[in-house]
């Protein structure tokens, strides 16, 4: 008995470390297909998230500061994705995979830089956990909640505030509106272009943080494509979450879950192979998008071009 | 005279037309990275000559050339063929290990038939892995109408741990007490033949020149290509031509999934002799550069595979020679699509307005409101 709830409690926090880079992500990353843009780029802007921190926590010492740097570069790479499509009218799809490409090519050969005046590589400050250990002990919810590094509370409470800004501001309608009907928000005197470039910048800020999240909550250091696809199970959770910020933060738990219950199937050998558990949040997705269970409507203009002329 | 002159001239003239993006977005590709080089303290001429004499100058180098160019080749045609039916199949990625895991199959599996059959049945089967992989997005796109994009790219991931579940035991694809999980070794008369003895350039590279030349072939002179480009070009205008444009998606989408098994086919039965995990990251992403930078040509994906192909193989020598790490070779090629992007699609909207008659100022303000 006490052996299940520690195991319990053990995959309940691992599952919710797993899954906070990507809530992180994902919470304010459903802005760029709620404007009608597909960034399958935030995969590779995570993985420059997470160099980014890493270097910056190198640099400056503070994990603030490294989670600001992070940040800004995510903003960096969104404003080149937003640019290329929005701007230039590229593909969405090519656009974010050449970004994609570029992220790893950089990271990959910025890797040796990084901790070249190093003999060892450090690791930097994580994270700090908050909660008194006493908070920490109480079943369930302690581990969920209080043996986690506080970016794991900022990765419950964005959601939650970017819910509201989407629901209950003018500015929220805008982009809800935008993704479906641009026409009718353009005739509104609202300009489309500017509400695509800040939902795609707001998801570029998300990806930067999912990324220091990845880098500095529980590793503190940065690996060759340590992203791993995380970026594109953002993409799926955006489909499970129907584009809701809070619905798509309990998307993300179910992948880190799914995370978590891999990682013990293959070191406990569970009867089932851990590869099942990895694939199964993808097949929901597809099943989702089929039709099969639920039903999930994607904004109606993602992925294409907005035309101004059409009007 | 005449006859030669309609065959050959669309082609050559096709291709100069084409080019010129791709080749200025090279060379801007290749000017940053010439900055890079010099930004760490290394002469660019020296890097660029090692990289040079590294993807062509010699034998191995060539071969070594050539085995990174085929898996490129192949996963741009898929990209490309796809894209002309206005299909963007993001699924190469996880169709190269659905072929795989089928040629593997009957690669291992002795049979008593003559090597070249052995050979051709293993490759024929991973290309019908891949069309399997693409029957989900394709019944869905063509029926349901949901976008191809999203599901090809979430069976990416089912694709690969699908591909890793078959070589753990116990499967029967497994090899049994492998040190590292792994199918047994493909059969030697399953194996694709070598090209240059002594190198490990392999016969893939044969099967993508020559499916680049029936594809170009096929969509530019067959009633079947008309119906094709017709369907990614104005899939309502098909539709009125009495094109049966749901048909010509499953078509094309199809064989695009077969294109991206095919990928996975040459790397198994050519390259690796057996399936292991996560034996091609991210070559299925690039054969969307691929198909990008060749303006989805089939023919002009030959070019731009062996280019991206060229740049992988002389990045060691670069390294060994001047010590720039080697994925600066990632860096150029993602550099290279970013400003094809980004010069392309600019031209083509200048073009539109001028089309159209209207001053850029005019839309400016139009883009303001």
């Amino acid at each position: 008995m006490e052996d299940s709830l520690g195991f319990i409690n053990d995959l309940l926090a691992a599952s919710i470390r797993l899954a906070a880079p990507l809530m992180l992500a994902g919470a304010g990353g459903l802005f760029t297909e709620r404007v009608g843009i597909f960034n399958i780029g935030i995969e590779g802007t995570m993985l420059a998230g997470a160099m980014a921190a890493i270097w910056g926590s190198l640099v400056t010492g503070n994990i603030l500061m490294a989670t600001l740097i992070a940040m800004l570069i995510g903003v960096l790479f969104s404003v080149l994705h937003a640019y290329l499509t929005i701007t230039r009218r590229a593909d969405q799809i090519v656009a974010g995979a050449a970004i994609n490409l570029f992220a790893l090519g950089a990271t990959n050969l910025l890797n040796t830089p990084l901790y070249a005046s190093f003999k060892y590589r450090p690791r930097v400050d994580l994270y700090p956990i908050l909660a008194p250990e006493s908070l920490q002990e109480i079943p369930i919810l302690g581990p969920i909640l209080f043996a986690q590094p506080v970016i794991v509370w900022v990765a419950f409470v964005l959601p939650f505030i970017l819910a509201w800004v989407l629901y209950r501001t003018t500015w929220g309608l805008n982009v809800r509106a935008v993704g479906d009907h641009p026409q009718a928000v353009a005739t509104a005197g609202i300009s489309v272009i500017r509400l695509k470039y800040t939902g795609v910048i707001i998801s570029g800020l998300s990806a930067g943080l999912g990324g220091a999240a990845l880098a500095m909550a529980d590793l503190g250091l940065f690996a060759p494509n340590m992203t791993a696809g995380r970026g594109f199970a953002v993409l799926a959770a955006f489909v499970v979450g129907k584009w809701n910020p809070i619905y798509v933060a309990a998307a993300c738990i179910m992948f880190g879950a799914a995370d978590a219950f891999q990682l013990r199937a293959q070191t406990l050998g569970f009867a089932i192979p851990y590869q099942v558990f990895v694939m199964l949040p993808y097949l929901l997705t597809i099943a989702a998008l089929a039709g099969l269970v639920g039903r999930t409507v994607a904004p109606k203009t993602i992925g294409k071009l907005y035309d101004p002329e059409t009007i | 005279m005449k006859e030669r002159k309609n065959v050959f001239l669309p082609i050559i003239g096709e291709l100069v037309l084409t080019g010129g993006r791709p080749i200025l977005a090279v060379v801007l590709a290749l000017t940053v990275g010439a900055f890079l080089i010099i930004a760490y303290g290394k002469n660019p001429v020296e890097a660029y000559a090692a990289m040079l004499e590294g993807a062509v100058g010699s034998r191995a180098a060539i071969a070594n050339t050539g085995v990174r160019t085929a898996p490129l080749l192949l996963g741009g045609l898929a990209v490309a063929f796809g894209f002309k039916a206005g299909l963007l199949n993001v699924g190469v990625e996880g169709q190269i290990y659905a072929g795989g895991a089928a040629a593997a199959a009957i690669g291992i599996t002795p049979l008593p038939v003559p090597s070249w059959l052995h050979v051709t049945l293993a490759v024929i089967a991973g290309f019908i892995g891949g069309v399997l992989w693409g029957v989900i997005p394709t019944l869905l796109k063509a029926y349901r109408g949901i976008s191809e994009i999203v599901i090809t790219l979430m069976l990416n991931y089912v694709g690969i741990h699908f591909a890793s579940l078959l070589i753990h035991e116990p499967s029967p694809l497994a090899k049994i007490d492998a040190f590292y999980p792994q199918s047994p070794n493909i059969l030697p008369s399953a194996r694709l033949p070598v090209l240059i003895k002594g190198t490990s350039l392999h016969a893939g590279l044969i099967i993508g020149l020559i499916l680049a030349v029936i594809i170009h072939l096929a969509l530019r002179y067959t009633p079947f290509g008309f119906r094709t480009r017709m369907t990614g070009q104005n899939p309502e205008a098909a539709r009125y031509a009495g094109i049966n444009v749901k048909k010509q998606i499953i078509i094309v989408l199809l064989l695009s999934a077969g294109l991206g098994g095919l990928v996975g086919t040459g790397e198994v039965l050519g390259l690796k002799w057996a399936l292991y995990d996560f034996f091609a990251v991210g070559l299925g992403y690039d054969g969307i550069a691929v198909a990008l930078m060749a303006n989805s040509n089939p023919l002009a994906v030959i070019l731009t595979a062996f280019f991206f192909g060229a740049l992988r193989a002389g990045a060691g020598k670069m390294q060994v020679a001047v010590g720039i790490e080697t994925p600066i070779s990632q860096v150029v090629q993602a550099l290279a699509v970013l400003f094809v992007i980004a010069i392309g699609f600019g031209e083509r909207v200048r073009r539109t307005r001028l089309e159209r008659g209207q001053e850029p100022e005019q839309e400016a303000v139009a883009h303001g409101g």
